[in-house]
């Protein structure tokens, strides 16, 4: 199949990419690049293991073809920790315990930071409603819940 | 309760960092150089008999590497369909190939011809004689059939009596039961204690119902994942997503017939297991096998829809149930008669339709159980495996006999619970555990004693019992010169359990936290260890890493007594440095010189080493209470309140543990409110998370955990396993408080809003 010129902005870096046009964002992401942080849970845009945020909004990086992603700023969970120090997000589900096996929380992490950096204001309820595109086999979501709750007082307070 | 100082408190774990981060590798991160992507072939059809395979257009595919069927299992063993397939999605052969999208493609280029046969979905249907047959002709004798005829064995082998008259008459009445030979039978299996038919008779209320579990699946979020290499020495490397992956090893050998010292398999970072992570053949044969043949790495990765139609979930059962006691709340007598589906295979835990008995003291039980065949893929266990299903038939049960002797739903349980030093069935007597204890803290927690609901508002309790199962396990601890311990072992880590050795071995060697650290080995290097599943990795590993502990301690104190001149029993290990407890001024010395002095000495470095294999576990017990409102016209259910407790024996780490009962309960919650498999006239018609609806956080309020501490003798500072028994009273749970607020009694999970609305048109009857 014929290949594409693509350039991407990853985490801050650019990538000049020549990649097929059936190829997803999530395979770019993590079979070109090597960014397999982000992770497939269903390839359907069900489950949201696979969240970026691309030009500021949490997309389902399976459900988005890389050939369209051209241009745009993408952010991914490798980076989101910047000189060494994790994000308030990533310390919040550590200090809470908001995960447990692992895989869905790259997806949870930046899910959580595009709805917090939109708006950290939420109520529990609000945030319980905007996280309903991810999914989390292992807790139950109350700890996921406790940790962006958490991240966003912090986030709150501190702009 | 401790004075403990590492183990008791709730600790980040040792995985946070890479977790939270993206740097953990699963298993379809694993990308060796020159990898190939595999893809399986799968069944079209339910049932059908295979005519042929071509596969001649699929090799002319450019970037097609190999592809292999049956033909291609030297030993023989099942890994692939060949005269006939039996569900949907039963693989035939696979492909690999440079990429992904062209090994999908060479996969659709795959010819089968196919003489499609009658399906069968239903247990029900499958045990009669009118039902496609998936493996012969055998048939097996329901409950009275078995009685009757072992009464006529009994007679028959009497030389004393002539008896042809009354067997005669048995042989008659063994006609009235034709429709108990039942076929398309996996397996079976029978228990009783006691006179069931004399303890109904002396109830005074006796409730028989037939309750309806769906096939669900564990939905562990990463799918099955394999990544194998084959070097031209025949040594095999498997990076595994597994719970245990000394028991894939040993089943790539024996599938494949390969010794196992060829066969290295790396256990990558597990994204969830629940019990379904277990399987061998599901893609790590079919990965080592087109290693083989292609000479290449090999990746075979699953889809979502491959997980729904050939991952092996949890199964689905038909229980008739019924229960006898008197009216002031004694349990008399119990008998159930279940029929679990198995799929193409046997192996469905049948074993647990047990569980009906629960926690009390039932004089009378007879259960007959049976594994049935169907056209669905094999089950395995998931969470409990088979309790949560048995203990929502007997849960839901125990409700409607304490409703119509009229007494509290909680005090009725509480009175007919089991005691320590109560003889316990299965033989010995009850130990000590917080059956009582648990059951009143979660009753406390959650408001129950002064309860309220308003209209369509209702009130559910219910308690789930399981016991941590226990395995071999070998674990390594090093000090080194800078005060540091290094642990290592082989266990996969569930959620937390590397957490809790670790903590375990910084309590003993009273070395900081975080200046312990734990590697895993793969099955060369690390000493064998049971699989990671049955609630036994804490138990287990907990214990093996304590003796690892103390073992490295004796060489500490031994050390030190050689370098401060002294005895050992003047010695104390605290605050990671071996003090003269006796000295005047103080004196000691630091676990890093020890460490560094060890290297020149004749018995050398500091290595502790733990093995252990079995002590009898304790029973735990998890109970549940739930505060719903149903609306009447659309039938939707609400949580408002959902409270979890459990005994724990001792928490290791509490946020771990707490984290194991939300999870738990919210998985039990979804098993009875949104969960099903669902089959058509060709197999599974929902085989994605649009139409098998998990749970998201929009789904439920937060679930309250209550952690019960009742010790047990065995266990690591008495902790018990934790991670099965939150999912097993939840189902029942759901359905009591729906019987609570509108009057329907739900016999058929999940409760659907559509089930509800039915039901509350013919005023409650039919759900």
């Amino acid at each position: 199949m014929a290949k594409h010129p693509v350039s991407l902005k990853v985490n801050g870096d650019e990538h000049d990419l020549l990649i097929e046009p059936r190829k997803t964002l999530l395979a770019v992401l993590r079979d070109t690049i090597g960014l397999t942080g982000t992770k497939e849970g269903c390839s359907t845009g069900d489950c949201g293991a696979c969240t970026v945020i691309v030009d500021g909004k949490a997309v389902t990086s399976c459900m988005v073809l890389g050939v369209t992603a051209s241009g745009k700023e993408i952010t991914t969970i490798e980076g989101l920790a910047s000189d060494g120090e994790l994000h308030p997000i990533q310390q919040a589900f550590i200090d809470t315990g908001g995960y447990q096996c692992g895989f869905c929380t790259p997806g949870f992490i930046m899910a959580s930071k595009a709805l917090v950096d939109e708006n950290p204001d939420r109520t529990e309820e609000e945030f319980r409603f905007a996280l309903g595109g991810n999914i989390c086999r292992c807790t139950g979501y109350t700890k996921i819940l406790e940790a962006v709750l958490q991240a966003a007082e912090e986030i709150r307070t501190n702009s | 309760m401790s004075d403990y100082s590492v183990v008791g408190k709730k600790l980040p774990r040792v995985d946070a960092v890479e977790k939270v981060t993206g740097a953990a590798q699963y298993g379809a991160d694993v990308h060796p150089a020159g990898m190939l992507y595999g893809k399986i072939v799968r069944s079209k059809h339910a049932h059908a008999k295979i005519l042929s395979i071509d596969t001649s257009e699929a090799e002319k595919l450019p970037g097609v590497r190999a592809i292999i069927t049956q033909d291609d299992v030297p030993s023989g063993r099942r890994v692939f369909a060949t005269d006939k397939v039996l569900y949907l999605g039963e693989p035939l052969a696979a492909v690999a190939a440079t990429d992904a999208d062209v090994a999908e493609e060479a996969a659709e280029l795959i010819k089968i011809e196919y003489e499609v046969l009658p399906v069968v979905q239903d247990v029900m249907e499958s045990i009669k004689s009118s039902a496609p047959r998936l493996h012969g002709d055998e048939t097996k004798d329901g409950p009275n059939r078995r009685d009757i005829n072992a009464k006529i064995k009994e007679l028959s082998s009497d030389q004393e009596d002539d008896n042809s008259d009354t067997i005669r008459k048995l042989k008659a009445e063994l006609e009235q039961y034709s429709d108990e030979v039942y076929y398309n039978i996996s397996a079976e299996t029978h228990n009783e204690a006691g006179d069931v038919e004399k303890g109904f008779a002396e109830s005074d209320v006796v409730v028989e119902d037939t309750y309806v579990i769906p096939r669900v699946h564990q939905t562990y979020m990463e799918p099955h994942v394999s990544v194998a290499s084959a070097d031209s020495s025949g040594k095999i490397t498997v990076w595994a997503s597994t719970q245990g992956p000394f028991a894939i090893r040993s089943g790539i050998a024996g599938t494949l017939g390969i010794p196992l010292t060829q066969i290295n398999v790396i256990g990558t970072t597990m994204g969830g297991g629940f019990g379904g992570r277990f399987g061998v053949i599901i893609t790590h044969v079919p990965a080592v096998l087109l290693s083989q043949k292609s000479g290449r790495p090999v990746r075979v990765q699953m889809t979502r829809e491959e997980e729904f139609l050939d991952g092996r979930p949890a199964p689905g059962c038909v229980i008739k149930i019924k229960t006898g006691a008197t009216k002031d709340g004694h349990i008399l007598a119990r008998q159930a008669l279940a029929f679990w589906d198995s799929g193409s295979v046997s192996g469905a835990s049948i074993g647990s339709t047990i569980r009906v008995r629960g926690v009390y003291k039932i004089p009378n039980i007879k259960i007959d159980a049976y594994g049935v065949h169907t056209n669905k893929s094999g089950t395995a266990a998931y969470r409990a495996p088979g309790a949560p299903q048995a203990i929502f038939a007997g849960e839901s049960q125990l409700d409607d006999i304490a409703e119509q002797i009229g007494m509290d739903p909680v005090k009725f349980r509480l009175m007919n619970m089991r005691e320590e030093g109560d003889a316990v069935p299965a033989g010995g007597s009850e130990p000590k555990v917080g059956y009582k204890e648990t059951l009143e803290a979660v009753a406390d927690a959650a408001g129950w004693w002064d309860r309220e609901a308003d209209d369509n508002q209702g009130w559910g309790v219910a308690i789930g019992d399981w016991t941590n199962g226990c395995g071999p396990g070998g674990v390594y601890v090093s000090v080194h010169e800078d005060g540091s311990a290094r642990i290592f072992h082989g266990s996969m880590d569930i959620t937390g359990t590397d957490t809790a050795i670790t903590q375990i071995i910084a309590e003993i060697l009273t070395v900081p936290y975080e200046n312990v650290t734990i590697r895993r080995g793969d099955t060369d290097s690390a000493p064998y260890s049971t699989g990671s599943g049955g609630s036994v990795v804490t138990f287990t590993m907990g214990n093996t890493a304590k003796l690892a502990a103390e073992d490295a301690r004796r060489r500490i104190l031994e050390l030190a007594a050689e370098r401060l001149n002294t005895n050992e029993d003047n010695l104390e290990l605290k605050d990671g440095a071996v003090h003269i407890v006796t000295a005047d001024p103080p004196k000691s010395i630091s676990l890093g010189e020890l460490a560094a002095y060890s290297l020149s000495t004749t018995g050398g470095p500091i290595v502790g080493k733990g093995s252990f294999a079995r002590q009898p576990s304790t029973p735990a017990l998890a109970a549940q209470i739930a505060k719903v409102e149903v609306d009447p016209d659309t039938g939707r259910t609400r949580v408002l309140k959902l409270v979890a407790s459990q005994d724990v024996g001792f928490a290791i780490n509490p946020m771990a543990v707490e984290g194991q009962i939300e999870g738990g309960t919210v998985q039990g919650y979804a098993w009875a409110m949104m969960e099903e498999m669902q089959y058509g006239d060709n197999g599974n018609i929902n085989p994605g998370f649009v139409d098998y609806r998990v749970p998201t956080s929009a789904d439920l309020p937060t679930v309250e955990s209550v952690i019960v501490e009742v010790p047990a003798p065995n266990g690591p500072y008495g902790a018990k396993g934790v991670g099965e028994p939150p999912i097993t009273p939840t189902l029942a749970t759901m359905a009591n408080a729906v019987k609570d607020a509108v009057g329907i009694r739900v016999t058929e999970l999940p409760i659907k809003p559509e089930k509800v609305v039915e039901a509350l048109k013919n005023n409650g009857h039919g759900a």
